[in-house]
Parts: C-alpha cells; structure tokens; sequence
C-alpha cells in the first residue's frame, strides 16, 4: 500500500501565499491532533456513510460519538465501527478481517457507503486496505472507500486534506445529474468546509432558501453521501473553512470548471458579504434583489435582539485563539458586538487566515505561539475580560478566573447566521457577568479588615 | 432490506442471535487504550509529567477525554512520531522529547508509556533512557519511569497497571530500609477523586498511616483558587520510593492491578492483598476489617455510626430498589462491584457486560451471583460492546442501565433511564467529585439509583397519579 504524498497535499496553488512567499502551505507546528482524527473530522458528517476504523482500540474507543456534528436523518455516523485489531492480527494480518467487519455492516446497517480508515498499525505493517476495499465493494455493491491517513503523517490539518482528496477522487462526481434534479437554470451552490457543529448549518441554510439559491451539497455537515456525489454540478462553490478543505475547491475549479469564493457566516458583516457575492456572481437581478431584501430584514431582526447586549458588551475585551475560518471571521464578529480583540493566536490558521487577521486587528496583536503560559500571560497584560477559544483551554481559563466560551467542535450553541451571532452574544454575557467569578476572590473574606 | 425494515429488524431476538456471532467487527466500543490508562496513573504522583512515546494524535485524544470528564486542565506531552521514525525509529524522537520536557516543563518526574506506533517498530524504552542519560539531556539521577503500553494489548486499565509497575519498580529500587506501619493503598483505575478522599477520611478516623499510590484525587479536582497548578498534589515521590518499606499493599480494584499487586508481594516481601471497590455497606465493612486485621486498629464508633447512617439510607430507599431489573456496563471491578451492592438492596441485575473483563472475573461474578436468588436471571457477558447490550436490552427488556455516558443512546432506544457511574462521563457535571465508595458513597448511591426511579415515576404518571408524597 503506498502511503499519500504529504508534500503534495500542502502544495495549493490556489492559495495566494504560494505565489509569492514559498510554494507550500506551512507546515503546522504542534499542539494539534493527528491525521487520523483531522480526515475522520471531515469525513464523519456525511450521515448516513459507516466509519469503520481499521486498527487497535485507540483511535475508535477514544474518539467516537466525541465530535459535535449534527445530523437532520441517519444517526449511522455517530457509531464506532472498529475493527479492534490485537496482537493476533498484527503478527498473522488482519486483512481478511477487516473484509468481514465491511460486509457485517453492509448487511446489518445498510449504509449508504463505507468509510475505512486505515491508522497508524495497518499503514505501519503494510496491510493492502486498497485493495480490500475494492474487492469488497465488488462484493456488496456499494463505494467502499479507503482513507489512508495514518497519524503519524502529520497534524490534524493534514488529515483534513487527506479527507478533501478522498471526496475529490472517490465521491465528488460519480453522482448522475438525473439523481440530483438540477435544472441547468436553476442556481446552485456548494458549501465546503462547514460540518454543521451545534446545527450552525441549519441557521444558514434557511437564508438561501428564502432567496431562492439551491446548496446543492454540503460537504461536509449534515450531509448524505449521495448529495456528495454530484457535487460538481453545482455553478459556485462557498469555501468556508479554507484551511481545512482548499484543497476541494482547488480541485473541483480545476477539474470541474466550478470557481469558489471564502466566505464566513459569522458576524453581521460578513453574513452581508458572503451573501452579496454569491447573488453578485449569480448575476440574476431577481436573486440580487431578494438578497438585499433577505439580508437586510434579517440584520434589522438581529440588532433588535442584540439591542439588550450591547450596553453589557460594548468595550469588553476578548482573547481569541482558534483554527481556521473563525480565527479571523470570529474577530469580525466580536467587532460588531461592539468588543475589542486584544490577541489573537494563529497557531492553527493558514497563511491567508494570518493575512485577514492582520487587516482586522493589525500585526501586533498576532500571537504566532501559543502556549498555556503565553495566552494567560496576554489575557493578563492586555486586561481581556474574556477568552475565546477551544475546549482545551476551558478548564485553564476557570482555574485563572478567566471568562471563557467554547468556540470549537465542543460547543453547544450555533455561533453562524444571524441568530448564531445572538447566540454568541448571550454567551459572552453570560460568562462575563456571572456571579460565580466574585466567589473567587484573591484574599479570603475573613481575611479582610 | 431496506432501512425502515433493518431499524425493526435490530429490536429483534433473531437479530440478537445473529448480533452474538459477529466477530470481526466492534461496535461502540465500552473501553480505551493503556496509553490513557497510564497517562492517568502518572499525574498521580508528585510534579509528574505523562510522556507518551508515539504518533501525535494519541496524545491529543487522552488530553480531550481526561479534560472533558474532569473538567480540568490536563498536560500531558508527545514525542509526536513521523513517518521518517517509522523507518529508522524512535530513539531520537525520545531523546529530544525528554530533554524538551525536562527543560520546559520542569518535572520532578516523567513517566513514559508509549502507543501502538512505538511498540510495532519495537521501540526500547529501557535503553533509550540510559541513552539520554549518558548524553546529559537530562541529568543521571532524575527519575524517568517508564512502561511500555500497546493499545492493541489490554485496554486503559491493564495501562494503569503497567504504568504503576513501572513507577514503583523504579522509584522503590535500592530503597529497602526498616519496615514501617504504613499501609499501600492502591485505588485502581478509579475514576472518582471522592473515593480516594474518601478512603483517605475513613483510614484518618481509623488512624493508619497511609499512602495512596496514585493519588490523583488532587489534579483531577483541583480546587479553584485562582491560579492553574499544573502539579496539583499527587503521592510524594519520596513515599513512592519508600512504598517496598510498608507493612502491606493493598489493592482497592483486581484487574487493573493485576501486576502491581504481584509486583508488590514478590519485591516488597510482604503482604499484597487485592479487594473489590467497598462499594455498599457489605464490601465497606469487608475493608475496614482487613485494615483492622493488618494494621490492629479498632474501628472507631465514628465509623460505626455512619455505617448506621448508610443502613438507614438503605432501609428507608429498599422499596425503590427491591425488584428492580438493571442493565450493568462498565470496566470488571466497578462492575462487579455495582452488582454486589445490587444485590445487597434486593436489585436484579439481568445484563452484566463488560469489553475488558477476564475468564476469572466470569468466573467470580457467577459465583457472587449464585450467592443471591436475586442473581438468578444474570448473565455476564465479557469481551463485548455496547452494540450486543443494545441487543440485549431490546430483547429482555430492564428498568435502568448503570454504566458510562457512551450508553446514553441505548438507554434512549431502551426507554429506560441510564446511571452514570464510570469513565467517560462527559455530559454531567461534578459527579466525579462526590465517593460512591464507603459508607457515604452507598449513602449517594442509593440516593442517586432511587430518586431516579422516582423521577422516572413523576415524568412519566397522568395528572390523577401525580403526588406530593412518593
């Protein structure tokens, strides 16, 4: 089995940077998972699809049913399918095994596909997971797709373009356009990147609805293998985690003549933005119209909801440290609630990412490295009343008496779309304003004169 | 089949029949790695640092699922191996690794276990740690344990067990000195900081001299006090070097300490005793009594009174409990230990399941249960997963399923309300914190197992059988 050349994957000619600075996205340096969990990440949205993992106990007994995908049918990819390799099936193979484990869930679950995910063990040993995989969809019928992306390939970031690779060369155009109805006059839309966490999704999608423009596949969140199979023939792709699946949508323009634009659905302004390009692009004065309309009525329901916290939000300021789209749409996002950025970590954003962070909160506020330490001592200096930022970092924040939201896949809350933005804006309220921070207070109440 | 037909199909026995042969193939898997195990076993010792020697993401996983549980910051570091240590292996990952973690986060310990991509490639970590050593990265005499934990051997508690082993073999080597009153008492792969505390309380009453090895009831609930420790408390590494010079080692779970405890007889020389967790009034009373046989003290009134206390919680609750069928899963000490106190309240448990449970915990749990007419319907069921129970709670169907938050979603098919006692628990808050051991934890356990039934009650009566008094 050869394993994907991870060179290849960070070369994307489509990102700006690589005209000029060097030719490769950069490398992303520590902290993050591993290859395995970023292609199972993208790749696990897609409901009704089973995901089996090919290898020991680790990478499934540790991950599954953990990520914050929601679906609106199948529950089938939320379940751990592993195949629980041992001693035993390392010495003698387990090929032959995972050929069983595919055909016990093609007869007892009826997937619509099958992913298999080959870990670090088979990837290691040389088991032909390629070659399984087609001979076992020989046999059953339906795609069984190998993701060979092992963890010791590389970060989280690279697992996520290992899985883009995977749709663009297994799933992205083997669907007929009979399946999906499209009308050649009617106007559609992909969206790459977005994998529905909280049901963030379903406080968007409503928006093209209304204005009349068709998402035609949704790659990853909430989606249904089939709808990725005609993906191509879509007129625009919306990338909205470009860090995460440029790669898709460098390869459907190339191969499919689809052009894309990166967008963000988070904040007031950017919702406007993302959706005047898109009815632009169309260049339909009906779709154009409806827009207008759609964005503005939605932007008035917003800021009447949001009338309540500004007094509370105005001037607060806020940490952020994030990955990809929200690490510069987030910043966005809080400037319209009236907050202040006073850092931003870019340790997991892309180049282009770093470049829009910059225009928003300027170059001083960047902070290249981020460590426990390093954030704490920023949140310290630039008196932040809140951080912003992934799971990880919640419990340090408390121990610190720091405010603190979730904005990774572990939220709860939709952050997207206009009432994600109301969303966003009540949670930093209520965190700020909690009464249980005056419980912590430095010298001991019977300490005091 | 299409979809509508498979989803009736799984509620039935044919599909149970057909669900127990499967073979190949886990679903939903009731356990971890040993590389988390032994990730939680090392924080319990005084400024140690968890090392991982493997690929990256392994790492990444323990610190989610640790964090998520606990609610708490947890560290631990990777040698994050590549491709290139695939091929010419992972001898300069370690060492780099080890003088990184040396010099930034300034242990007084590191305890390295490893993950699956160390052990295929045949990684040894013995000489590896020589070999730092001798090039200076880190100084001679800083302890560096080490224990090697494939996760396609074992599951997370074997892990623990190695990663205990390893500390002790190592800490305890050339320490034999006098012996001393002091009792070593090992909690297991416990997932409750208030069991340890509460073990701690109860040998406080008793006045034995102690020591908890791994104590990590302080970094897994560390109190707010403004500032992040990143070595809250844990055993102090000059008791873990003097643990050889205790009067006995006694084992609060048996199958994650399987070798520790065989460890402890043969090179402390003295007594190792392994008890299930004293969980109900009858398995507390078992433990107090082995602690008076070894160490000679009484059993204060204090504690008598409170064993009162936990029978009259008990006398009081006997009625929502009596009958009840349960569904138990879970790792084989916690298991068999939730049974025994079943039992004791006059519950049934019908279902008895567990993914890392061995032939002589089969053999053990049978023959606890044909102490008990209450045990007559059991079955237990080892090496399977949350897929078979699903079967079984469809098929014959109980009142409650005991075990971690991964069953939620069966529990949810089954109609039935799900307990949550185990590892992981990442969608309630602070349950971790109470004991469910002694005699207080029996006190919350049976609180807990009945008010649910009683709110089972309230949820589910029309308006002419909804009542103040229940």
């Amino acid at each position: 089995m050869k394993l994907p050349n991870t060179a290849e994957i960070l070369d994307q000619p489509a990102c700006e940077h690589n005209l000029s600075v060097d030719k490769a996205c950069e490398k992303p340096k520590g902290g993050e998972s591993c290859a395995f969990d970023g292609a199972y990440i993208v790749l696990n949205p897609i409901t009704d699809a089973a995901h089996l993992i090919h290898g020991p106990i680790a990478c499934c007994g540790n991950s599954y049913e953990g990520r914050g995908s929601l679906s609106s049918g199948s529950r089938l990819y939320r379940y751990g399918f592993t195949t629980d390799m041992t001693e035993m099936n390392i010495i003698y193979g387990s090929e032959a095994k995972l050929m069983q484990a595919v055909e016990y869930i093609a007869g007892r679950y009826k997937p619509a596909a099958i992913f298999v995910y080959s870990t670090c063990i088979p990837s290691l040993t040389g088991e032909d997971v390629e070659t399984v995989c087609r001979q076992a969809r020989a046999k059953i019928g339906i795609p069984v797709i190998p993701v060979i992306a092992p963890g010791f390939l590389g970060h989280k970031n690279m697992g996520n373009r290992l899985a883009g690779d995977v749709l663009l060369n297994h799933v992205i155009g083997t669907g007929e356009s009979s399946e999906s109805g499209v009308r050649s006059s009617e106007f559609t839309i992909n969206l790459i990147g977005e994998y529905n966490i909280a049901g963030e999704l379903w406080n968007v999608l409503p928006l093209f609805e209304k204005i009349g423009i068709r998402v035609l596949s949704k790659i990853t969140g909430d989606s249904t293998f089939q709808e990725i199979t005609y993906a191509h023939h879509a007129k625009l792709n919306l990338l909205i985690c470009g860090r995460a699946l440029v790669n898709v949508a460098r390869g459907m323009e190339t191969r499919y003549g689809i052009p894309f634009r990166e967008v963000s659905f988070y904040g007031i302004r950017n919702i406007r933005k993302a959706i005047v390009e898109v009815a632009r692009f169309l260049q339909d004065r009906d779709i154009m119209e409806r827009a207008d309309e759609v964005v503005s009525e939605e932007e008035m329901i917003a800021c009447y909801a949001l009338r309540d916290y500004f007094p509370y939000l105005r001037g607060k300021k806020a940490v952020v440290y994030t990955g990809g789209v929200k690490s510069w749409s987030m910043l966005s996002a809080l400037n319209d609630l009236g907050m202040e950025v006073t850092a931003c970590g870019v340790k997991k954003s892309s180049l282009s990412d770093i470049a829009k962070i910059k225009d928003l909160i300027g170059e001083e506020r960047i902070l290249k490295d981020v460590t426990p330490k390093i954030l704490l001592d920023t949140i310290y200096k630039t008196k932040a009343d809140i951080l912003i930022a992934g799971g990880r970092n919640q419990y340090l924040a408390y121990k610190e008496k720091i405010p603190f939201i979730d904005i990774n896949q572990e939220r709860h809350t939709p952050y997207a779309g206009y009432r994600g933005l109301v969303n966003l804006a009540k949670d930093i309220a209520k965190t700020i304003y909690s009464p249980v921070w005056g419980l912590a207070k430095k010298e001991l109440i019977w300490e005091r004169p | 089949m299409n979809c509508a037909e498979v989803k009736e199909w799984i509620d039935t026995k044919e599909y149970k029949e057909a669900n127990f042969k499967r073979e190949a193939l886990v679903v939903n898997p009731p356990k971890a790695c040993q590389p988390l195990g032994a990730v939680f076993c090392a924080v319990g010792f005084e400024g140690t640092l968890p090392f991982v020697h493997g690929s990256q993401g392994c790492v990444a996983y323990f610190r989610n699922n640790l964090s998520r549980h606990y609610r708490e910051p947890f560290s631990a570091v990777s040698t994050s191996m590549t491709e290139d240590a695939a091929v010419f292996g992972g001898m300069n990952n370690l060492i780099e690794g080890l003088q990184n973690a040396y010099a930034v986060y300034k242990p007084k310990m590191i305890a390295i276990s490893t993950s699956c991509m160390a052990e295929v490639i045949g990684d040894d970590l013995n000489s590896f740690v020589i070999k730092a050593k001798e090039l200076g990265v880190i100084p001679a005499d800083f302890p560096v344990s080490f224990a090697h934990t494939p996760s396609f051997v074992g599951s997370h508690i074997t892990g623990y067990d190695n990663m205990l082993k390893g500390i002790l073999l190592n800490m305890t080597r050339d320490k034999k000195a006098k012996r001393n009153k002091k009792i070593n008492i090992i909690p297991g792969f416990d997932p409750y900081p208030g069991n340890i505390r509460e073990i701690k309380r109860m040998l406080s009453l008793m006045g034995v001299e102690y020591t908890v090895l791994a104590d990590n009831s302080e970094i897994l609930d560390a109190p707010q006090m403004g500032k992040f420790e990143m070595y809250a408390g844990g055993t102090k590494l000059e008791d873990a070097q003097n643990a050889g010079n205790s009067a006995a080692t006694v084992a609060l779970q048996k199958f994650s300490t399987m070798q520790t405890i065989k460890f402890a007889q043969e090179s402390f020389e003295h007594e190792g005793l392994q008890l299930y967790p004293p969980m109900g009034i009858r398995a507390t009373d078992k433990f107090l009594m082995e602690m008076k046989r070894l160490t000679g003290k009484p059993i204060p009134t204090e504690l008598e009174i409170e064993r009162g206390r936990a029978v009259d919680a008990a006398t009081d609750a006997h009625q929502y409990l009596h009958g009840k069928r349960f569904a138990v899963f879970g790792d084989p000490d916690n298991v068999y230990a939730i049974v025994n106190f079943l039992l004791e309240m006059g519950g049934e448990p019908v279902h008895i399941l567990t993914a890392t449970g061995t032939k002589q915990f089969e053999d053990e749990m049978k023959s606890l249960l044909s102490g008990s007419a209450c045990g007559n319907e059991a079955q237990v069921y080892i090496g399977k997963d949350l897929w078979h129970l699903r079967s079984l709670l469809m098929t014959n169907p109980v009142d409650m399923l005991i075990g971690d938050s991964h069953g939620k979603w069966i529990a949810r098919d089954a109609g039935i309300p799900l307990l949550r006692i185990g590892f992981p628990i990442f969608d309630r808050v602070n349950l971790h914190r109470s004991p469910i051991i002694g005699y207080q934890g029996t006190i919350n356990l049976i609180t807990g197992i009945a008010n649910a039934f009683i709110e089972e009650i309230d949820r589910t009566s029309d308006d002419a059988h909804f009542e103040l008094l229940r």
